[in-house]
């Protein structure tokens, strides 16, 4: 992608009520399909956005809005780059192929903004979520499964919060391996983080990873928001605890609905948290190595299609 | 909209009746969302060019500006005039810069100046989102070439940025300064499809001189016999901070109106000053180059250099101050073969070593950095770090980031490593400019044809105003009066030792001589370097005429010593006679309870003062508790030891300490 794109894409990729969908339907319009580039379709007349591609009334005004935005995003733009931070647009062939396969038109982001070695996403990947305020056992099992995978030269997606998270990222960063940090917030507000990884960033390690406008503080919603994210960028999902209704809990149940295979850890018959639960909705139970463990028959009979009335329909990948 | 049209609104809003052509050409395409690159000379009126358009355009014109004094001007002008202009600068507070930016944001303000290094800044870039831009001016453009005769590296985020904006959006760059070359760096940096409008550069108003002399006291003699016979004020511009010291005491010695300005005062005084050339409070401002840059003074009679700038091109921006209102001005400049010197050792001290360059990438890489930490890390002067860390990001090796709202420096993974040839090539092409500037000096032609010739002003107009085109030549004399009053100059002319700080007892003192002007130095040398043995006679007369010049008749409890670093008495020795001569009692306990390198090994004021910290020891205390103290030591550089001792001493109970030294180092300080 070339620099001067980038003030456009910070205009696109957060029109706001857009949601990913039509964002990328817009773009497979001019990009693939009519072939020009993102400044190209901005200087575009407004009977031409009306004609050549159907936008009604009310999406032309948010156009126009984003379009008066462009010049005075390029401050930001400026202090984005001159900083290190680069921006991957869905139409980059840096974009990560398997959260495209992942997420799909529907709920892939328009832009990564990422620091770090972007070639970590073109690894093989495994995430490994699970509650802020975890067990012993399952920092453990965190801990275990990050070193499987160090081990496997697979790269270890983490969200950057308290217990798992933290665990998984530590674990890999000491086993030598790759990891993505997957930001619950812009990626300009990491200050510290950049501080405490700047070796392991420099290095070529880690990769810091967010979908958010560059300058968002953290929120709840966005740390809710980013769950999708970890999840799509891995091939393998490792739980390694999760609570009910935690937000580790509505990630992997957002995950089996996208029709994912989610590794859960088989807990002790004394644990007190979901990831039986999670296991009955249609999670696959793993012992502390990651392998799969049989299915009892008690559980293929309970609820077994929970999660299939909720899949959506497989949509074709659009963005080769 | 037609220039008819346009001179309709001119007339309402800036009381101008007219444009010249060259400015409704700019405007013209400004107001078609096009790129300019504008060269101009001072005084053409480029700021109408930017000023006219932004009154036109419906949302703010950001205008990136070096210079916080320029701006002010501008700001107050345009107020006047009844147009919504302010500016953002770092003299400000914070709430009155978040007010204008508050207004920004609603539209409120129709011209907005901001110095380039704001774009540093978090709020700003926050603010910028809400900001319906207009059009973006850089000022002073010539500052984004490396190859013009004051890069910032500031402007080359501006560059970025520019580029970044989307097509259409009117862009004008200006400058009153810019040889062929750099006019085509600039161009090329800002790009899509830039035109470039370039005016004549010639000032027939200048009369031009060049006096040969072969020595400083020649040109202090000649200022001294004539100053007050050039016609209304002006500016002397010297080489060094010290010069325009040493002048200004000369000036004050004759009775001659000055003062000294340098970038080293405080804002206050630097706009006292300021305010006082626009007064003409004083015959004449002596500075260095520090002063004048962007102030609107239409009539400064005369500029006279005691030493050649780098380039014509400086000298060129320089002389350009004086005369905007077109009637005759002085231009003199002395020239003594010797004079080189300074320039060269500019040049070849702009770039610090390779090695330090590797040791500055070595830090770096370790860890993610601020300044400071960088300085102490790598024992290297501030000015030095400065320089690397320029080239470093101009190369790409390392880059500025903010954490939280902290500066710091990382470095660029995968980066190409340190490209030496690019140094080399600039370091060629400033020799080639200071030749130039030699030729200047050595020309028996025109020599505005010879300046505007060498920054690409192709005029074929015959000039007569210079010294080798019909004005008189001048030479100097040497009267025995002027001789004698020079002498009787330097025997009363001692250097202050500025040391005073909250918290210590010890006070400003004094040094006998500058290190390097008269012959201390020399004879300094010979004892401490060349086994001269003790000091020489005339160092103790001179400093006990510096003692009471500056302290009179006062009486000192007790005289100490600095404890040498290396084994030897020199000090010892010299501080004995002093008390001797001075009937003060004296002590030779003060000692050091540790090791220290020597002061000249560390390269910057933190490692100094960290090496002298905590280091010095006086067994008994009841020596000095409730006293006065005179502390003597020979040289005096950054001023850390003797800060140090004066600490110290005041724990123990000394109610003053009072720092007498036989030279004072030029020091770093430069500009």
């Amino acid at each position: 992608m070339r620099n001067e794109e980038t003030p456009y894409w910070l205009a696109l990729a957060h029109l706001p009520r857009w949601g990913h969908l039509k964002i990328n339907n817009l773009i497979i319009k001019f990009f693939h399909e009519n072939k020009i580039s993102i400044d190209e379709f901005f200087q575009l007349s407004e009977s031409d956005w009306k004609n050549q591609y159907q936008l009604d009334e009310k999406q032309i005004s948010d156009l126009n809005q984003a379009k008066s935005e462009i010049a005075s995003n390029a401050f930001l733009a400026e202090s984005f780059i001159s900083q290190g931070f680069e921006i991957i647009p869905i139409t980059s062939p840096e974009y990560s192929k398997t959260l495209k396969n992942n997420l799909k038109t529907t709920y892939s982001p328009a832009v990564l903004y990422v620091k770090g070695n972007k070639k970590i996403l073109d690894e093989k990947s495994i995430a490994i979520v699970g509650s802020r305020n975890a067990s012993e056992t399952a920092l453990k099992f965190t801990d275990n499964i990050a070193k499987l995978a160090s081990v496997e030269y697979k790269v270890v997606v983490s969200g950057f919060a308290k217990g798992v998270d933290k665990q998984a990222l530590d674990s890999a960063i000491n086993y030598n391996g790759q990891s993505i940090i997957v930001l619950p917030q812009g990626i300009m507000t990491f200050g510290s983080g950049f501080n405490k990884y700047y070796k392991q960033i420099i290095e070529g390690n880690v990769l810091v990873l967010s979908t958010f406008f560059p300058k968002a503080p953290w929120n709840a919603g966005l740390a809710m928001a980013r769950n999708p994210i970890i999840y799509g960028l891995a091939d393998e999902i490792y739980v390694a605890e999760s609570a009910e209704n935690s937000g580790t809990w509505s990630g992997v149940i957002d995950g089996l609905r996208k029709d994912r295979k989610i590794y859960v850890r088989q807990p002790d018959t004394d644990e007190k948290n979901a990831n039986h639960l999670l296991i009955q909705k249609g999670a696959i139970a793993v012992d502390f190595n990651g392998t799969e463990l049989p299915r009892s028959g008690d559980q293929s009979n309970n609820a077994p299609n929970d999660s299939e009335s909720l899949k959506e329909t497989k949509q074709t990948i659009l963005f080769e | 909209m037609t220039r008819q049209e346009a001179e309709i609104i001119l007339q309402r809003t800036f009381k101008l009746s007219k444009f010249y052509d060259e400015q409704w050409l700019t405007i013209d395409k400004i107001l078609k969302g096009e790129r300019v690159l504008l060269i101009e000379k001072t005084g053409f009126g480029k700021s109408l060019c930017f000023q006219f358009p932004a009154t036109i355009f419906k949302g703010t014109t950001v205008i990136f500006s070096p210079l916080i004094a320029l701006m002010r001007d501008q700001v107050s002008k345009l107020t006047a005039l009844g147009i919504a202009a302010k500016c953002i600068n770092s003299e400000q507070t914070p709430e009155e810069n978040a007010q204008i930016i508050s207004d920004a944001k609603q539209g409120k303000i129709q011209i907005l100046y901001i110095a380039p290094e704001r774009q540093e800044n978090s709020d700003w870039i926050e603010a910028t989102r809400q900001l319906n831009l207009s059009m973006v001016v850089v000022d002073e453009a010539h500052c984004i070439s490396v190859w013009g005769h004051d890069f910032r590296p500031a402007f080359k985020r501006i560059i970025n940025l520019v580029k970044l904006l989307p097509t259409g959006l009117p862009v004008l760059a200006t400058t009153a300064t810019a040889t062929k070359r750099v006019e085509l760096d600039v161009a090329q940096q800002i790009g899509n499809n830039i035109q470039t409008i370039r005016g004549n550069l010639m000032r027939d108003n200048f009369k031009l001189y060049v006096i040969k002399v072969s020595s400083q006291e020649e040109k202090m003699m000649w200022l001294g016999r004539y100053m007050n016979k050039i016609p209304g004020t002006g500016i002397l511009y010297t080489g060094t901070r010290v010069d325009t010291e040493i002048f200004s005491k000369w000036f004050e010695h004759l009775n001659i109106s000055s003062t000294a300005y340098n970038a080293g005062l405080d804002p206050i005084s630097r706009i006292a000053i300021e305010n006082g050339l626009m007064s003409n409070q004083w015959k004449c401002i002596i500075s260095t180059n520090a002063l004048g840059m962007g102030i609107d003074k239409p009539d400064i009679r005369f500029i006279i250099h005691t030493q050649i700038p780098q380039s014509p091109i400086h000298y060129y921006q320089e002389i350009g101050r004086a005369g905007r209102d077109g009637e005759p001005c002085y231009i003199v400049l002395f020239y003594n073969p010797d004079d080189k010197k300074l320039p060269e050792a500019f040049i070849e001290g702009s770039r610090p070593s390779i090695k330090k360059y590797e040791k500055v990438i070595a830090v770096v890489k370790s860890e993610l950095l601020g300044e400071k930490e960088i300085m102490k890390r790598s024992n290297l002067k501030q000015n030095q770090i400065r320089v690397i860390k320029a080239d470093l990001m101009e190369q790409g090796i390392i880059r500025e980031v903010m954490i939280g709202r902290s500066k710091k420096y990382e470095y660029v993974r995968n980066s190409q490593p340190l490209n030496t040839q690019a140094f080399e090539d600039l370091r060629k092409a400033k020799f080639d400019d200071l030749e130039k500037m030699i030729e200047y000096v050595e020309t028996d032609k025109s020599r505005m044809k010879f300046l505007c010739d060498y920054l690409g002003d192709t005029s074929n107009h015959t000039f007569t105003n210079c010294d080798n085109t019909g004005e008189k030549r001048i030479t100097v004399t040497v009267t025995p009066e002027w001789s004698g009053k020079l002498q009787n100059f330097w025997e009363n002319y001692f250097p202050i030792l500025e040391v005073e700080s909250k918290g210590s007892h010890i006070v400003n003192g004094v040094a006998a001589s500058y290190y390097g002007v008269s012959n201390v130095g020399a004879a300094l040398h010979a004892s401490k370097y060349e086994h001269g043995g003790d000091y020489p006679d005339f160092l103790l007369k001179l400093v006990l005429k510096a003692f009471r010049n500056k302290f009179g008749q006062e009486r000192f409890d007790l005289v100490v010593h600095v404890p040498p670093t290396q084994s030897g008495d020199l000090v010892r020795n010299f501080a004995t006679k002093m008390a001797q001569v001075l009937k003060f009692p004296i002590s030779h306990e003060l000692i050091k309870s540790r090791e220290t390198e020597k002061q000249k090994v560390f390269e910057n004021n933190y490692l100094k003062s960290e090496n002298v910290k905590g280091a010095f020891f006086l067994p008994h205390p009841n020596e000095v508790h409730g006293k006065s103290v005179l502390l003597i030591d020979d040289i005096f550089d950054s001023g850390a030891t003797v800060k140090e001792i004066g600490k110290y001493l005041t724990e123990l109970g000394a109610i003053k300490i009072a720092p007498i030294v036989i030279a004072k180092t030029v020091g770093g300080d430069i500009v």
